[in-house]
């Protein structure tokens, strides 16, 4: 784990992993399990955001005098996910299991596209531009706390 | 700058795609309605002007269709490069490869020239841009596996082409020169190993671990697989022009496939996402029949009286066309079309001015509901279980074809009304803007 790239693709195979588990749950209809899965797996994807545009994205964009480019694309579509998140808490909380696996195979389709981004060119270049920096950004984004 | 602007613009309009998925069970309703037509003498010989219609309606009108749409969707996506004139470029290229194909298949039935060369000229111009444009933006997209892919895939196809325009001006009277039957195989071997295979091996390689989050396909794999499998297309075309060495040749392309659909189900058995999933069940049914395919052409070099069976051909091209190709086509519009379909609904939301939620975006379950994809599904698998059948009982055609029309008209059912849940979601979208 010595790069971005690493570490950040770590994080989302941990949530993917959430992600399917909570699925499972509510597709076996155990609500208790189920509604605590979601919500771990959306604090922790909530967590990764927070890293990426509280720490990294703004580092970034100060390195490469650029805020418009792919860190932009990549806010929005956190924007998309965080709608799809509200949207599945409130259909597990429902019981409502037809709506749950129906807006999470959207965020999946979402969710592995932007991450796949992130990982084939966005943390590559990440890597590449802070150089040096790059293990001092590597602690800041591991020691930031996401605040609810 | 408008935020949901700036990702719009990594993906053309939904109409651009959108009308050759369309229109691609359409001419799946076109293949069956010749097999009901024609009947059994359909299946007996594939050197038949009606086998030769029926092939290319779904090669072409299906296939080629469904492909050219999810290019030119996935180039701006996938490798990063904007089509120039998405709209004026789709429109341009589905209502040529659409009249080319039509009339190249009327050209077929009928045996009459002057619709076959129309359909020569068409299908030329079809190619011709499609070439232009697609060969731009591969030039000068960012080095990737996909990328690689998506060339060769396309130089494949121009290989196809040209071998296919070839044997039209021999079928049109235009040349004599040279063995047909060595140029109709050559020419097959590009079209369904060239451009369908390894167009949709370097999609595999994106999408599978994408839809059921599976591990990624080996290094290895991604990286030699595709420029192997092209490699070996031209030592087969060399060996069969020269007769040397074909039985090699045709054991290498036998062995790259066959490692191509054996790892794609080994992931596909690790996946994290266990639930049933249409589109799993098209692909694992597809990978299972292009093995089926290598199984049975690899036992022709054993024995070889197999390759002069007049079921032979007729069994491989259903295997291949009707077991792989189409059931990898439609397990992908089970995922492309919905998801295009909220994200650009999603998109235009987020141009409302007020970002409350006025109008509620349906998901991709509610775009096509799981139960109808389901139902499709196993429809298609019996109408093809008959369809094989059927090559030794005939009378099972009628059955297998009726199956098949049901198929063909539940997947236009499936993709017309998501259609038309974009149109009305959309059209409330804009009425709350207003």
């Amino acid at each position: 784990m010595n790069t971005i790239t690493q570490t950040m693709t770590y994080e989302h195979n941990v949530c993917d992993n959430l992600f399917a588990q909570a699925e499972l749950l509510v597709s076996q209809a155990k609500w208790e399990q189920a509604i605590a899965n979601v919500e771990s797996f959306i604090q922790a994807m909530e967590q990764h955001f927070s890293r990426e545009e509280n720490v990294l994205f703004p580092t970034f964009e100060a390195r490469t005098g650029n805020s418009m480019g792919p860190t932009q694309i990549m806010r929005m579509e956190h924007t998309q996910m965080r709608q799809l998140f509200a949207e599945m808490q409130q259909s597990v909380v429902q019981h409502n299991s037809d709506d749950y696996l129906g807006q999470a195979e959207t965020l999946l389709m979402l969710m592995r596209q932007h991450n796949a981004k992130e990982e084939q060119i966005l943390y590559p270049m990440t890597d590449s531009a802070f150089g040096a920096e790059r293990s001092t950004v590597l602690q800041h984004l591991k020691d930031h706390i996401h605040q609810a | 700058m408008n935020v949901a602007n700036l990702a719009l613009q990594q993906t053309p309009p939904l109409s651009v795609p959108l009308r050759f998925f369309l229109t691609a069970p359409l001419f799946g309703l076109f293949a069956c309605s010749l097999l009901m037509y024609y009947g059994p003498p359909i299946l007996l010989n594939r050197w038949n002007f009606a086998t030769l219609a029926l092939t290319h309606s779904l090669t072409l009108g299906v296939m080629t269709m469904v492909m050219m749409g999810a290019l030119l969707q996935l180039l701006p996506v996938l490798a990063g490069v904007t089509i120039p004139k998405p709209k004026w470029v789709s429109t341009f290229l589905h209502a040529l490869l659409t009249t080319g194909t039509l009339s190249l298949t009327l050209g077929f039935m009928l045996n009459y020239s002057l619709y076959l060369t129309i359909g020569l000229v068409l299908l030329s111009l079809t190619f011709i841009l499609f070439f232009a444009i697609i060969g731009y933006c591969l030039i000068k997209v960012v080095h990737s596996h996909i990328t690689i892919a998506m060339r060769l895939a396309v130089f494949s196809l121009f290989i196809c082409v040209s071998l296919g325009l070839i044997l039209l001006l021999f079928l049109t009277q235009y040349t004599t020169v040279f063995d047909p039957a060595i140029f109709t195989n050559l020419h097959l071997i590009w079209g369904l190993i060239g451009w369908a295979a390894l167009l949709i091996t370097g999609i595999a390689y994106q999408v599978v671990p994408m839809f059921q989050i599976t591990p990624q396909y080996p290094q290895l794999i991604t990286r030699w697989l595709v420029p192997a499998l092209f490699i070996s297309l031209l030592l087969f075309t060399l060996s069969n022009l020269t007769g040397y060495f074909t039985s090699i040749t045709t054991i290498l392309l036998s062995l790259e496939l066959s490692l191509f659909a054996l790892i794609t189900l080994s992931i596909q058995k690790r996946r994290l996402r266990k639930l049933p999933d249409v589109t799993l069940n098209f692909w694992r049914f597809g990978m299972i029949h292009l093995l089926l395919s290598i199984l049975l052409s690899t036992l022709t070099l054993i024995w070889q009286p197999l390759a002069t069976k007049a079921f032979y051909p007729t069994l491989l091209g259903i295997l291949f066309i009707g077991g792989f190709i189409l059931p990898v086509i439609q397990g992908m519009l089970y995922k492309i079309v919905p998801f295009l379909i909220w994200l650009h609904l999603q998109n235009q939301q987020l141009n409302v001015l007020n970002p409350i939620q006025l109008v509620k975006i349906p998901n991709m379950k509610q775009v096509i509901l799981d139960k109808q994809a389901r139902y499709q599904f196993w429809i298609y698998v019996s109408g093809f279980i008959l369809l094989i059948a059927a090559i030794w009982i005939t009378d099972l055609l009628y059955i297998s074809t009726t199956l098949l029309i049901i198929s063909f008209s539940g997947l236009a059912y499936n993709l017309y009304k998501a259609t038309w849940i974009y149109h009305s979601t959309s059209r409330q979208l804009h009425e709350a803007k207003s």
